[in-house]
C-alpha cells in the first residue's frame, strides 16, 4: 500500500491527455449549463419586456416594465391561487411527513409478523401508475363531495411510500443503544420517537420535507382533475388556464410562469445544496 | 452498567401495569398503531382504486353515477387492442421510451464520466445550474418551451430565420413528423442535469485506488472506462434505465396535455395520455380501466426483470 502510494507520487506529472481534460470538461458543462438555464432566463427576461419589445431577441429588456405582472394580477385571482397552493403544499407535506415518520419508525424499530408484507406493500405503490387509480379515486372524491376543495387535492396524497422508505432507511441507522437505554429509563415508544430519534434526524426530515413540498407545489395531474374552478385551484392550473386563454400574450404568460415558480426559485437559491443532495440521494418520486 | 440494567429490568417486570394483559396486548399491536395512518392512506388511495380499476375493466360504464355499469366480461380487453388510436399510442410509447433513454441515461453518464476530474468548487457551480430544470413545474416548463419554440415569434425560429436564407419556419408542435421528438426533448431537458448528478455521485463513490492500481498496470483511458467505470456504474445505469422505461410516458404527460393535446392527429399521444382521454373525455371507463391494467402488468413485469438483472449484474465496490 505504502509502496504504491510512493510509486504514484514518483510518477511524472499528469500526461497530456489529462491536462487537456479539464478544459473539455468545462466546455461540456458550460454548454449543458447554458441549455439548462437559458429557458428559465428567457422566461424571466420576457416577463419584463413591454409589448413592443417582446418579439425582439434582446437578452436584457431595454425598457423593463411591470405591465405584464399587472396584467396577470388583473386577469387571474393570483392571491387566491397563491394561497391555495401554499395551503395545499404545506398541508400535504405536513400529512406526508407525519404519516411517514410514524410508519418508518414502526418498520425500523420492530420486527413483527407481517412486517415484510407491509414493507412490500409500501414499496410496490411506486409501480402503480396514477392512471390506474385515477378513475376510482375521482369517483370516491366526488362521493365525498370534495371536488373543488383544497382537501380534495391533498387527501389522496397523505401517505407517501417514497417518504416512508426513505425515512425507514435513516431510522434504521439510528444507534440502537440510545433507544435501548431510553427504554430502560422508562421512556415510552412515543417518547423515544419524538424526544430521541426525531431531534437527531431533523436534517433528514427537513430535506425530505423540502422535496415533498416542491413535488406538491408542482403537482399538475390531480389538481387538474379535481378542481375545475379558479377559486379552488392551484397556481399550476391557473397558469394552464391563463395560457389557454391568452395564447399570444407572451409577456403576461411569462410573468404568470415566473410568479408560479418564484417560491420554488427562492427556496432553491437559499437551500440549493440540501435540495440537490436530497434529490440525488433519494432518486425520483 | 450491566448491574443497573439488570435491576431496572427486574423493576420493569415487577411493574403491575407492565404485566397487565391489556398492556401486553398494546405492546404487541403497537407497531400496527404507528403504521395505521400510512396503511389506511395507501389502502384507500392506491390499492382500493387499483382493485376497483381491475373490476371496472370488465364493465362498460360512462362515469355517470346514475347510469348502470354493464358487465361485459373480457370484451374491453379484446376491443382495446383493435382500436387504431391504441395501436398508435402503444407504438408512440415505445418511441418515448427509446427516445428518452439517451437523454436520461447515455448522455448524462457520458457527461459525468467526461467531467469527473473537475475540481470540487467548479463542480459545485455547474451542479446548481444544471439541476435547476428539475425544480421547475412541468406546466411552467411547457409554457417556456412553447414560447421559445413558437413558429412565428419564438426565438429559435427567429434566430434561424436570420441565419438561413429562405428559411421555412419549423412548426415544432404541429408538424406531425417532429412533434413527438420535441416533447421527448423537453422531457429529457428537465431530466438530463438531474441524471448527470446521479451518475456523478455514483462515480465519486468508486474507490480511487482501483484507478491507481490500473494506472500502475498501464491501462489506457479506454480500458479504464470499459473494464472499471462502466461495470461499476452498471447498477446506476440499470436503475436510471428502469426509471426512464417506467416513467417516460408519465413524465411527458403534462407537456402533451399543455402543448399538443396528443396531436397533431395522435402523433404525440402515448398510453397514459390515452387512458386519460378515454377516462375523462370519451368516458369509456371500461376501455381506460382495461388498458390501465394491461400497462400495470406489463410495466410490473419489466420492473421485476430489471431488478432481477441489476441484482445479478451489480458489481459493488469493495
Amino acid at each position: 500500500m505504502t509502496t504504491d502510494a510512493l510509486l504514484l507520487e514518483a510518477r511524472p506529472a499528469a500526461p497530456p491527455v489529462r491536462a487537456r481534460a479539464p478544459l473539455t470538461s468545462h466546455m461540456i458543462l458550460i454548454a449543458l449549463s447554458i441549455l439548462s438555464i437559458f429557458p428559465l432566463y428567457w422566461m424571466v427576461s420576457s416577463s419584463f419586456k413591454p409589448v413592443n419589445e417582446i418579439y425582439s431577441p434582446n437578452l436584457i429588456p431595454t425598457a423593463p416594465t411591470l405591465e405584464n405582472y399587472v396584467r396577470v394580477f388583473d386577469t387571474l385571482p393570483m392571491n387566491v391561487l397563491m394561497g391555495n397552493t401554499i395551503l395545499v403544499a404545506v398541508m400535504q407535506t405536513g400529512f406526508q411527513l407525519t404519516t411517514s415518520i410514524l410508519a418508518a419508525y414502526a418498520l425500523a424499530r420492530w420486527k413483527f409478523p407481517g412486517s415484510g408484507i407491509v414493507y412490500t406493500l409500501f414499496a410496490l405503490t411506486w409501480l402503480v401508475p396514477f392512471q390506474a387509480t385515477m378513475i376510482p379515486n375521482y369517483v370516491l372524491l366526488t362521493q365525498l363531495n370534495l371536488r373543488n376543495t383544497a382537501l380534495g387535492i391533498i387527501i389522496p396524497n397523505i401517505g407517501s411510500a417514497f417518504a416512508i422508505l426513505l425515512l425507514a432507511q435513516s431510522f434504521r441507522s439510528f444507534p440502537r443503544e440510545l433507544i435501548e437505554s431510553a427504554q430502560l429509563d422508562g421512556a415510552t415508544s412515543w417518547g423515544i420517537l419524538w424526544r430521541i430519534i426525531f431531534p437527531n434526524l431533523r436534517p433528514v426530515v427537513a430535506s425530505l420535507g423540502i422535496l415533498l413540498f416542491i413535488n406538491s407545489w408542482n403537482e399538475y395531474f390531480w389538481p387538474l382533475l379535481v378542481s375545475s374552478r379558479m377559486d379552488s385551484s392551484t397556481l399550476q392550473i391557473g397558469l394552464q388556464m391563463f395560457m389557454a386563454g391568452e395564447v399570444s400574450l407572451w409577456g403576461p404568460v411569462m410573468a404568470a410562469a415566473t410568479l408560479t415558480s418564484l417560491p420554488i426559485f427562492l427556496l432553491y437559491v437559499v437551500l440549493q445544496r440540501q435540495i440537490i443532495d436530497s434529490f440525488v440521494k433519494s432518486g425520483l418520486r | 452498567m450491566s448491574s443497573s440494567t439488570a435491576s431496572r429490568r427486574v423493576f420493569l417486570a415487577a411493574d403491575p401495569l407492565a404485566s397487565a394483559p391489556w398492556s401486553q396486548w398494546l405492546r404487541r399491536v403497537q407497531p400496527l398503531l404507528y403504521l395505521l395512518p400510512a396503511l389506511i392512506a395507501v389502502g384507500i388511495w392506491v390499492y382500493r382504486p387499483l382493485v376497483q380499476t381491475f373490476v371496472l375493466s370488465f364493465y362498460e360504464w360512462n362515469l355517470l353515477p346514475t347510469s348502470p355499469q354493464t358487465f361485459v366480461g373480457l370484451q374491453n380487453y379484446s376491443r382495446i387492442f383493435q382500436l387504431p388510436d391504441m395501436t398508435q399510442a402503444l407504438s408512440n410509447t415505445a418511441i418515448y421510451i427509446v427516445g428518452l433513454w439517451p437523454l436520461a441515461v447515455v448522455l448524462p453518464a457520458l457527461i459525468a464520466i467526461a467531467t469527473d476530474e473537475l475540481g470540487k468548487r467548479a463542480r459545485e457551480i455547474y451542479r446548481v445550474l444544471i439541476f435547476a430544470p428539475m425544480m421547475m413545474a412541468p406546466v411552467v416548463v411547457a409554457a417556456v418551451w412553447r414560447w421559445i419554440l413558437h413558429p412565428t415569434n419564438g426565438i429559435v425560429n427567429n434566430t434561424l430565420n436570420g441565419l438561413v436564407n429562405d428559411f421555412e419556419r419549423i412548426r415544432f408542435f404541429t408538424d406531425g413528423s417532429i412533434a413527438i421528438w420535441v416533447i421527448i426533448f423537453i422531457t429529457g431537458w428537465k431530466l438530463t442535469g438531474f441524471s448527470t448528478l446521479i451518475f456523478s455521485a455514483a462515480l465519486t463513490n468508486i474507490n480511487r485506488d482501483i484507478y491507481e492500481a490500473s494506472a500502475i498496470d498501464g491501462a489506457t483511458r479506454w480500458q479504464n472506462l470499459r473494464f472499471i467505470t462502466i461495470p461499476l456504474l452498471s447498477p446506476t445505469i440499470l436503475f436510471m434505465t428502469m426509471l426512464s422505461i417506467l416513467f417516460a410516458s408519465a413524465w411527458s404527460f403534462t407537456y402533451i396535455n399543455v402543448l399538443t393535446d396528443g396531436g397533431p392527429s395522435g402523433a404525440t399521444t402515448n398510453i397514459y395520455y390515452l387512458l386519460w382521454v378515454y377516462g375523462f373525455r370519451s368516458f369509456a371507463i371500461g376501455w381506460s380501466s382495461a388498458a390501465a391494467m394491461v400497462i400495470f402488468v406489463v410495466f410490473g413485469i419489466v420492473a421485476f426483470l430489471l431488478i432481477r438483472l441489476s441484482n445479478r449484474l451489480a458489481f459493488y465496490d469493495n
